[in-house]
């Protein structure tokens, strides 16, 4: 990962809301589902041999060290698939990657996975759900199956293939190494996408969801990948999918025409789900070092919860660590907001120890130090603070 | 095929599979043209095909198990190390380091070198602490590192930076066995490095 280029399944599936619902409404929702609540593929078929693949690979994934455990993360998502899809919750099952990129892919066995920077970028329950409903919908059109078949058919193919299916039962190099490889093979065609778009909008907005914030994830992820630009950034989002505005416009009109004003956003239950690790996942954000995106990410944060302490330390810390000509009095400002605000972390004064010592401020500096000792007596920096005061 | 390159190659560590070694005496040796150091037993050094940067690496059990990667006099405005075979064009640029930095944000930085390169979240640099390197002032601090294979690696790095330059040494080793048992050696390397050539200037 970069992690990003780490693919699994469809990139969010591409979010390919392309030509969305223009179609779908001759059908009844349950009845475009090929596969039934507690689906098992028949004994020494093709889809068989998959399933044990994956199966294989799950098996793996669930001893991962870079699944998150989290207890609140995991009941949530379980309760928004099962909200989503009943009959089929427990075929579903959800592994959140400690990964900061934006992506969630699905199995054929029903195994998702869900990265960590999708999380951290989603502002409320039903943008969530706008994801995982999509991701349902391919398991339920049986997508990746016919991916597997359609490439199995392919002779140009068939070498790439059986890498990468040998390389999953192996194991040879960890099972998140082997998801990426089988990744590879199931990139899923527009009409899939498309597909899956129809039926995730049409499963959130039947559990209550507001429709309209599934074309909000999109473009959130249109105005992340701008800021992105001057990065030269590859767009994991947009890498098979390449008309993302037009496909903005028919989702809002899909959406628009489902919303009744009446759907569920679920905002304050989805920062609560996060409590527990927004810290470690703003701090991989943060790692990445991708500043322009990362600003645009938290600023949308902001603006819907102003007074969100770990937020302002986190555009300070961008900042801080861009260290561009007016960045330290940018960094001090975010931070001093941070500090104003509720929920600002100790490290929060650790930064500003940094960036005043560095801009001569040794006073200020001292003083910020102090007060992390009082806050974190037990902090791992305090001797690297120190070393820092005494130079 | 591009994603399975780099997932193996993240596999493989900072070396390629088919990267020539050079047999490295145990007597005093000069890395990069600037850093004298002398090892205590055998290494072996890597080619550096998948690494770019000024880095030279050196094993000695293989690279999966444990690196020793020297910092060659870093200079302002260039990242530690990057993938060689990483597209300029289509990947974020790395993060870089620079002259001014003080030694938490050579540690950040460090940090955030490894969760690119070897594309983990599982990655912290700690403890950092002041430290004589090379006859001067430097510093010190402990790295931890789960990779992609799920193994845990634990690391140390000693720098310090002289005219503006960065110049450090950083060994990691899988955190069963490999570590502990050669940190002596390591800590050997570091008590005999020596600013040599222009970094001596």
């Amino acid at each position: 990962m970069n992690p990003a280029r780490r693919h699994f399944g469809c990139v969010l599936c591409g979010l390919a809301w392309l030509a969305l619902a223009r179609g779908a409404a001759a059908q009844g929702l349950a009845d475009r589902f090929l596969v039934p609540p507690r689906y098992q593929p028949s004994a020494g078929s093709d889809e068989q041999g998959l399933w044990r693949q994956m199966d294989r690979v799950e098996r793996e994934l669930k001893t991962s060290r870079f699944v998150v455990r989290d207890p609140q993360v995991n009941a949530t998502l379980r309760d928004i698939v099962c909200r989503l899809g009943k009959e089929y919750c427990s075929d579903i099952r959800i592994y959140v990657v400690r990964t900061p990129q934006f992506n969630a892919s699905m199995a054929p066995n029903g195994m998702m996975e869900v990265w960590t920077g999708l999380l951290l970028r989603c502002s409320d329950e039903a943008q969530l759900a706008a994801i995982l409903g999509h991701e349902m919908g391919h398991y339920l059109r049986h997508h990746t199956l016919d991916r597997y078949r359609d490439a199995r058919d392919k002779s140009s193919f068939g070498a790439f293939l059986g890498i990468g299916l040998a390389a999953a039962g192996a194991g040879y190099v960890g099972s998140l190494a082997n998801l990426a490889l089988i990744a590879s093979i199931f990139a899923y065609s527009r009409d899939q996408e498309r597909e899956a778009d129809e039926i995730g909008l049409e499963l959130m907005s039947k559990a209550g969801y507001a429709p309209l914030a599934a074309p909000e994830v999109w473009q959130q992820l249109i105005a992340e990948a701008k800021a992105g630009t001057s990065e030269r950034s590859e767009s994991v989002m947009f890498a098979s999918h390449p008309e993302p505005e037009e496909r903005l416009v028919t989702l809002r009109e899909a959406a628009k025409r489902m919303d009744s004003g009446k759907g569920e956003r679920g905002a304050e239950r989805y920062r609560a789900m996060l409590g527990g690790v927004r810290e470690s996942i703003l701090h991989d954000e943060l790692a990445l070092r991708q500043y322009g995106r990362s600003e645009v990410v938290l600023d949308r944060l902001l603006a819907q919860s102003p007074d969100d302490g770990l937020l302002w330390y986190g555009k300070g810390e961008i900042y801080r660590l861009r260290g561009g000509q007016d960045d330290p009095a940018r960094a001090i400002e975010a931070y001093g907001k941070a500090l104003a605000a509720k929920g600002a972390p100790p490290e929060t004064y650790r930064s500003i120890v940094v960036v005043e010592l560095k801009q001569g401020h040794k006073d200020r500096a001292q003083a910020a130090f102090d007060t992390y000792l009082k806050m974190k007596p037990d902090s791992p920096d305090t001797a690297a603070l120190r070393m820092l005061l005494e130079q | 095929m591009a994603r399975l390159a780099i997932v193996l190659a993240a596999a493989a560590l900072l070396a390629g599979c088919a990267t020539p070694y050079t047999l490295v005496e145990p007597k005093r040796q000069t890395v990069g043209g600037v850093i004298s150091v002398e090892p205590g037993m055998k290494w072996n050094k890597l080619g550096s095909a998948n690494v770019k940067g000024k880095v030279e690496i050196w094993t000695l059990d293989g690279s999966v198990l444990n690196t020793l990667v020297f910092f060659a006099g870093v200079p302002d405005g260039e990242p530690l190390f990057v993938r060689a075979s990483a597209d300029q064009d289509k990947t974020e640029k790395p993060p870089v380091f620079r002259s001014a930095m003080n030694p938490l944000e050579v540690q950040e930085l460090l940090e955030a070198t490894v969760r690119r390169y070897f594309q983990t979240t599982l990655a912290e640099e700690a403890n950092l602490r002041a430290e004589p390197v090379a006859e001067g002032r430097g510093f010190r601090f402990d790295t931890r590192m789960v990779g992609r294979d799920e193994v845990e690696r634990s690391g140390v790095f000693v720098g310090t930076v002289r005219n503006g330059k960065l110049y450090g040494a950083w060994f990691q080793g899988a955190k069963l066995h490999y570590f502990q048992r050669y940190l002596p050696e390591f800590d050997r390397i570091v008590a005999s490095a020596r600013l040599v050539g222009d970094a001596a200037r």
